[in-house]
């Protein structure tokens, strides 16, 4: 037995979401239709409306429905750090840990040339012209700590040659409250290779 | 079946959890293989499922695409950085392009191993990649054979031309300039691929030979470094 055809196309487009197979976009079609249809209106509203409007930070491609976000446009950020992210994810992820003051810049991506993604993609030139504007005194490359973020690190360190901006990359170590019996050995090599000295303050 | 050594060269997300993965092995070749669950957040498959890393692989399966189902590391992945991981993936890239499915190359598995010895060295990347060409172009009968068109020895005082489809050099006209020398080919065909001052040739004449595996797409990762290249002289 099927549902009637708008039900069904109902069914079809919940599926988009990842994670959702039949069975899920099912209950969450008819939880929807039969017990909360206030809820569904105001997420059928709101997902058309961000769907429309939000878009790329001009300055930093986060994602916002504004020309400027709000971050960028805070004078509370230290403007001379530069932040260099793979995804909005990760930007959330280092806010959300603190201490970090500067500002963003969110490639939505890596470079990946055997998935064919290539500087053009990542908006590497829009950083580039983001760098030219100045005023910007260190760039941290928080890209992921796996093959294709250290080829993007390096490809934006190898941009930055020659210019006096001071360049930084994210450390690697042991996880914290992690046992290094646990630990896989590349990590574990790398946290070795990239001690620090003891500090006892 | 017994575990075997692996390495991972090509992994894309897969579904929600999972990761479809190609895999250079030592038995069987270019493997494809679904790897379930290792995209979890959770899941301790996912730091040490990382290219570079020696694996020991087992998976079930009998079509095209294979179940991956045991993986391990032994040791830890080359340390890769900069030009030298741009280099691992072209060998990466260039793997994936030309070596059919499930067609058994030790040869290549063991080349492959030593350019990710010689990849942290600047000095030691051109020649070990060059030999990985080559034993790729072995395996696959398109290596080339250093004779003339007619079947006759090379001339150390010509100049030749590559024809990838013939295997063979031509000859160029006497006096006439580019392509390779003779005497430099007689090096080559001596197997001395790493000699000081073969490099560029021997660079041109594994290019020529690859090209018609490769067929029309360019690379992306040779793409790649020379755009890197290019930007740097603009600096």
């Amino acid at each position: 037995m099927s549902f009637s055809p708008l039900v069904d196309r109902l069914l079809e487009a919940l599926r988009v979401l990842p994670g959702v197979g039949p069975k899920t976009a099912q209950r969450m079609a008819l939880h929807l239709l039969e017990r909360d249809r206030d809820g569904g209106r105001r997420l059928a509203e709101v997902m058309a409306r961000a769907l429309e409007e939000v878009g790329y930070c001009r300055r930093c491609r986060t994602l916002t429905e504004e020309e400027v976000c709000e971050l960028c446009r805070s004078a509370r950020r230290d403007e001379r750090l530069l932040c260099v992210v793979e995804s909005p994810a990760d930007m959330l992820a280092i806010e959300d840990a603190g201490g970090y003051r500067g500002q963003y810049f969110v490639l939505h991506g890596h470079l990946s040339p055997l998935d064919g993604i290539g500087p053009e993609d990542i908006g590497l030139d829009q950083l580039a012209a983001r760098l030219d504007e100045g005023g910007i005194e260190e760039v941290i490359l928080a890209t992921n700590p796996t093959v294709e973020g250290e080829a993007t690190a390096h490809y934006i360190a190898a941009q930055l040659e020659g210019s006096d901006v001071r360049l930084s990359r994210l450390a690697y170590g042991v996880p914290m409250g992690g046992e290094l019996e646990y630990v896989d050995g590349g990590t574990l090599s790398r946290a070795f290779n990239g001690r620090l000295p003891f500090s006892t303050e | 079946m017994q575990p075997q050594p692996a390495y991972l060269l090509h992994k894309q997300p897969y579904r929600e959890t999972s990761a479809l993965v190609e895999l250079l092995t030592l038995e069987h070749g270019r493997v494809r293989a679904v790897a379930q669950g290792v995209q979890r957040p959770s899941s301790r498959s996912r730091a040490r499922l990382q290219p570079f890393a020696p694996l020991h692989v087992t998976w079930v399966g009998e079509g095209d695409l294979k179940r991956l189902r045991l993986m391990e590391t032994h040791g830890s992945a080359a340390m890769l950085a900069g030009e030298g991981l741009l280099c691992g993936f072209y060998a990466n890239e260039l793997l994936t392009r030309v070596l059919p499915l499930l067609y058994p190359v030790r040869e290549v598995f063991a080349f492959y191993a030593a350019v990710l010895d010689a990849l942290p060295r600047p000095e030691a990347r051109a020649p070990a990649l060059r030999r990985l060409e080559v034993a790729v172009l072995e395996a696959l009968d398109a290596e080339p054979r250093f004779c003339d068109l007619n079947d006759a020895e090379l001339d150390p005082h010509r100049r030749y031309v590559y024809r990838a489809e013939a295997h063979r050099f031509e000859a160029l006209d006497v006096g006439a300039g580019g392509g390779l020398d003779g005497r430099t080919l007689r090096l080559l065909a001596q197997g001395d691929w790493a000699a000081p001052g073969l490099a560029g040739p021997a660079k041109v004449l594994t290019r020529a030979a690859l090209a018609p595996l490769l067929g029309n797409t360019p690379l992306r990762s040779r793409d790649l470094m020379q755009r890197l290249a290019a930007r740097r002289r603009g600096n």
